[in-house]
């Protein structure tokens, strides 16, 4: 598996455990019950910021990780050399960017969907927070399936595309 | 309208694996520095599973030296 799928599945767990953390404080406060929306909205931003952060730090840990496993693998410790393959493995170039384009477009879709299904439980009468929570999990699930197209793209390939 | 009478299934093959050896065992690191893209790109592409824009593809062929014909070419699918 080449370095960069291993970084992608790397931001790919962190944030299913951020998603997995708010799953299960939403469930015990009860995202379903009429409260404030304002309440749920600050919630949610507190955990945006949170994934943030812990997607930082799992590159970072995934980055120093990987240098060591270089190190192991081509027996030096020569780090000027081993920041150079580094360096070039995890390069971003035209590869990335149409990878990214096509993650980014399976992305989209999903959060259409979620915007969609949004907009049908409002107008089934559904309370505002569960249709908030249902937008919310259209564009975490988009971001985990975005991750997987990312990771098929780097193992798979792709030609004449 | 012109009519297009490009044959049909034929896969982009490449010599580049070839042109690295000749190239005094160039590395596909160096490659990539040399091109200005990530080992995974060359990677891939040298395994026939990414086709590179034309301007990658130039820059290949210039840090070997030699036009683009020798690097890349066309062959019939599943065969060669």
């Amino acid at each position: 598996m080449s370095h960069k799928s291993k970084g992608t599945i790397t931001n790919m767990i962190a944030s299913a455990l951020v998603l997995a953390a708010y799953v299960t404080y939403a469930l015990r406060r009860g995202a379903g019950e009429p409260e404030s929306l304002q309440s749920w909205a600050l919630t949610i931003l507190v955990f945006i910021g949170i994934a943030v952060a812990v997607s930082i730090v799992a590159q970072i840990v995934f980055r120093i990780g990987l240098s060591i496993a270089i190190g192991v693998t081509e027996r030096t410790d020569d780090s000027a050399r081993i920041n150079r393959v580094v360096t070039s493995s995890l390069a971003e170039d035209e590869m990335d960017r149409q990878i990214g384009m096509r993650a980014d477009r399976v992305g989209y879709v999903c959060a259409g969907i979620g915007v969609v299904g949004m907009l049908v439980m409002l107008a089934f009468g559904a309370p505002l927070v569960a249709s908030l929570h249902v937008l919310l999990g259209s564009f975490a699930l988009g971001s985990l399936v975005a991750g997987a197209v990312s990771v098929h793209g780097y193992e798979r390939g792709f030609v004449n595309a | 309208m012109p009519k297009n009478s490009a044959p049909k299934n034929l896969v982009i093959s490449n010599n580049i694996r070839r042109l690295r050896f000749e190239a005094g065992e160039m590395t596909q690191i160096e490659l990539a520095e040399k091109v200005g893209a990530s080992r995974q790109t060359i990677l891939n592409i040298e395994a026939g599973k990414y086709t590179p824009s034309l301007d990658l593809a130039f820059r290949i062929a210039d840090a070997f030296g030699v036009t683009l014909g020798e690097v890349f070419e066309r062959q019939p699918a599943g065969g060669a």
